[in-house]
């Protein structure tokens, strides 16, 4: 069994990583780059050059090319040691276009487009973009020499899981004041350094803590093991998709906070999500008010659940409602086929599949909020249950349909077996056939499809959430399309599929547990 | 009735005359004497006995007929006809009274108006008209790609480990990101929308089929067929294929309405197609279901893609029923 499971487990994997290879492909070659910035407001104010040059810049942030500005170039020259101050400054002022260069600047930039060239670089020059015919640029219209590259999507693949689980260490931040190492602290100073609360903090680590406690679920947290699934171009910029899922959200609760410098305030930061930022702490005053290291990047806390915790709470209530109801009903419409019951199953599964969800959705909605005078939308600033009750009914009832239908269809197909005649002559009851026989073998196709409703009832419903403005995970494919966020399309894509895997592993597991005839070993067979 | 007795012997024949010898006819005697069987002609019987399927099939007779017939009747354009009341500040978002008060007494405004003065009723059919095209394209793409390719799929083991892999990985690819790529690259139109509706829809069919054929492959009728030399092939089209019929008939009668269900379900979502389907109906009405008064926009439409789907998977579940001979007894 556990040679079988590790088999199965890795050839999942291998799928995993080939669909994954052919999200990519589908969306980073057949889809124009240019479409990321459709719905970029930075993009918009960007005029001239220096659109060319945000262009540039965004794509090698999310893993389209390798850009090396002239600039950067002369920089690492400098810092080789290869050109002095006095050569720099001469040197990085590049004419209007390349005839008007000074001989210092010709000369490195030849020197850099030769370089970049052999390394199969395109270098492109962009003229200085002047105001009619006086010498001054536009705004954002200053030449510029820069390098770039595409990075073909095997790379990107390779790229992307290969960092799609870091484990924070001492090293990961480049520079750093002050000695790297970890700190153990039994008197964790984000609660004032006098309550005992035990904390591991770290120096050179990109988070501050790397374990800790608090007053939140699960008490215990770490920083040290992240997954990254993505970052984020529209929908959430900069964010990986994975903290996007999972991040709180809501209105903010403030609680008294002894930030690191010993100010004391009423804040809704979070002290123990504390990330490096370098030169934070330089840049500006306020963060000097508040912190003594780079550390300065907290988020904030909020009261209400995560994407992921709000699609993961309407859908398990809907999962364990749609069993609950439908494996007795189903049982009933089989023990009473063609009966009136099974009429009107049959006549519900009928309106279920046929009609189109997002009908009956609307259907519910209107029926739910005009009859029984439901909350029809979601409100996170005012959160009470009644809100959770049409979303998991618009979730429940249509699956509910689904697993009636297979379950009457498995109970009347094992009715005709010869089990049950056998059983029948032998002079036992009705009630216990059923439930002692039939029932078992029918429910065994049933119980496999269990672990798949759990899992993704994570993923949330797209129409259930828009249409009850769940502030869901559902909805994040499809923002993630409309807005061409590429990191999040693949993140999310990701997350699906692994689920998907899982989940179908998961179930022939427990098939096997509930049926001893199923076995997946090779002996046995 | 008196029975009249004959005496052979007032005839005045000699025996020879009287009686000939029958020869036996070994081939005539293997003939059995039943009325004529045909299959299609049981089915229809079968089907027709049932009295809902005359219902349903009535309404679909009258759907179609709005569907297909009646846009061409009234010369609908689609670029031209929705906006000739643009300029009537009056004659928007109009209930039937309304409407029919406003513009005149005729079968155009029975539904009301929509947001540019437009007929609903008219809107709707031509939008359907769209809907229903695309699910009878896409089923008819689907249904004979997915039902050869499944076939191969169930009989040839070395395809099975090959297309089984495909299958893990194409339907882990999310539906809606495909299609919305497909969009993307193409364009917001009928065919591209086919395309993308087409371009993996078969693989759930075929994997369907591939299981019903290795149920019935290793049967023992196919079993002794196959020890008396019968070809591959043969046994596909002549022991495999009739038994699948009511599987596939069945199979067809869910897929037509899923994809009306789709289309509406991606227009929604924003990811149709650019031609006012019932789905873009849906959804540019979609804000006019929250104001008191234009509740109708939203629901015609939504109510007509719903009887259409309804009356679909209803005959076509009754003609899988009927096309199982078991059921013609």
């Amino acid at each position: 069994m556990t040679k079988y499971l590790i088999n199965r487990i890795l050839r999942s994997l291998c799928s995993v990583v080939i669909v994954t290879g052919v999200i990519m492909v589908m969306i980073y070659s057949f889809l124009d780059k240019q479409s990321i910035f459709a719905t970029d407001p930075v993009f918009t104010k960007q005029k001239s050059n220096a659109k060319q040059v945000y262009m540039m810049q965004q794509w090698e942030q999310f893993g389209y090319l390798d850009y090396v500005p002239y600039s950067d170039y002369l920089l690492d020259e400098k810092k080789a040691g290869n050109i002095d101050e006095e050569t720099f400054a001469t040197a990085a002022k590049l004419g209007k276009d390349a005839g008007a260069d000074s001989d210092v600047t010709a000369q490195y930039a030849a020197k850099f487009e030769e370089e970049y060239k052999k390394k199969g670089y395109e270098v492109v020059r962009l003229e200085g973009d002047t105001q009619g015919r006086t010498k001054k640029y536009k705004n954002g219209g200053e030449p510029r020499l820069y390098a770039y590259k595409d990075i073909p999507v095997l790379k990107r693949l390779v790229n992307y899981f290969g960092h799609i689980i870091t484990v924070d260490n001492i090293h990961t931040v480049e520079e750093v004041e002050g000695e790297r190492g970890l700190t153990f602290t039994l008197r964790d100073p984000a609660y004032g350094g006098k309550k005992f609360s035990p904390a591991l903090m770290g120096n050179g680590t990109l988070h501050k803590y790397l374990f800790y406690f608090d007053s939140t679920f699960p008490f215990f947290h770490q920083n040290l093991v992240k997954i990254n699934l993505g970052k984020s171009y529209s929908v959430n910029k900069g964010i990986d998709v994975f903290d996007t899922m999972t991040n709180s959200q809501g209105s903010f609760v403030r609680s008294q906070i002894t930030y690191p410098t010993g100010v004391e305030e009423f804040s809704a930061d979070d002290l123990h999500s504390a990330t490096y930022v370098a030169g934070s702490l330089a840049s500006g005053t306020l963060n000097q008010k508040y912190f003594v290291d780079d550390y300065t990047s907290v988020i904030t806390r909020k009261d209400g659940l995560s994407k992921l915790g709000y699609s993961f709470v309407i859908g398990i209530i809907a999962v364990v409602l749609t069993y609950f109801i439908a494996i007795p009903v189903g049982i009933l419409m089989a023990l009473r086929k063609d009966k009136f019951f099974d009429k009107l199953g049959t006549a519900y599964i009928v309106f279920i599949t046929a009609v189109p969800s997002l009908a009956y959705i609307f259907m519910f909605r209107s029926i739910g909020g005009g009859l029984f005078n439901l909350p029809t939308t979601f409100n996170m600033e005012n959160p009470t249950w009644l809100m959770y009750v049409l979303p998991v009914i618009s979730l429940a009832l249509p699956s509910i349909a689904n697993q009636m239908k297979w379950l009457r269809r498995y109970m009347i197909d094992q009715m005709n077996s010869d089990y049950v005649k056998f059983a029948r002559s032998g002079g036992l009851s009705e009630g216990e056939i059923f439930t002692k026989h039939i029932l078992k073998n029918a429910i065994i196709p049933i119980v496999h499809g269990i672990p798949t409703a759990i899992l993704f009832a994570m993923t949330g419903a797209i129409i259930t959430e828009r249409v009850y403005v769940v502030p869901g995970a559902g909805n994040l494919l499809t923002m993630a399309i409309n807005a061409y966020d590429n990191g999040v399309i693949v993140g999310v894509a990701l997350f699906y599929a692994l689920l998907t895997v899982t989940s179908i592993i998961l179930g022939d597991v427990l098939m096997s547990f509930m049926d001893p005839r199923i076995s997946f070993t090779e002996k046995a067979r | 009735m008196s029975e009249k007795k004959i005496d052979l012997s007032d005839l005045n024949m000699s025996d020879a005359e009287l009686f000939a010898p029958v020869n036996r006819d070994d081939l005539e005697s293997e003939k059995i004497t039943a009325p004529r069987y045909s299959y299609w002609k049981s089915v229809f019987r079968v089907f027709f006995k049932k009295k809902i399927n005359i219902i349903a099939l009535s309404i679909l007779a009258v759907l179609i007929a709005f569907t297909y017939i009646y846009p061409a009747v009234i010369h609908y354009d689609a670029d031209v006809d929705p906006y000739v009341n643009l300029t009537d500040s009056a004659g928007k978002h109009l209930k039937p009274a309304a409407a029919m008060e406003h513009y005149e007494k005729s079968i155009h405004w029975i539904l009301g108006a929509g947001a540019s003065g437009e007929s609903t009723f008219d809107a709707i059919w031509y939008g359907s008209s769209i809907s229903v095209s695309l699910a009878l394209v896409c089923a008819l793409i689907n249904m004979t790609v997915g039902v050869t390719i499944g076939a191969v799929w169930g009989f040839s083991r070395k395809f099975d480990i090959f297309m089984t892999e495909v299958y893990n990985i194409v339907a882990n690819v999310p539906y809606i990101l495909l299609i919305s790529v497909v969009v993307l690259i193409m364009s917001a139109s009928f065919w591209s929308m086919v395309f993308a509706l087409t371009i993996t829809g078969w693989i759930a069919i075929a994997f369907f089929i591939r299981t019903q054929v290795i149920i019935i492959r290793d049967r023992e009728y196919n079993l002794a067929s196959r020890c008396l030399g019968t070809p591959i092939t043969r046994i596909a089209t002549k022991n495999i294929l009739p038994f699948m019929t009511s599987v596939i008939v069945t199979l067809a009668a869910t897929e037509i309405p899923s994809y009306i269900s789709y289309e509406v379900f991606l227009s929604f979502i924003g990811m149709g197609m650019k031609d006012m389907s019932l789905g873009r109906l849906i959804q540019a009405a979609q804000s006019a279901m929250l104001t008191p008064g234009w509740e109708m926009e939203f629901w015609s439409p939504v109510a007509v893609a719903s009887i259409i789907t309804v009356v679909l998977y209803l005959v076509g579940q009754n003609l899988g029923d009927a096309s199982d001979p078991r059921t013609h007894m």
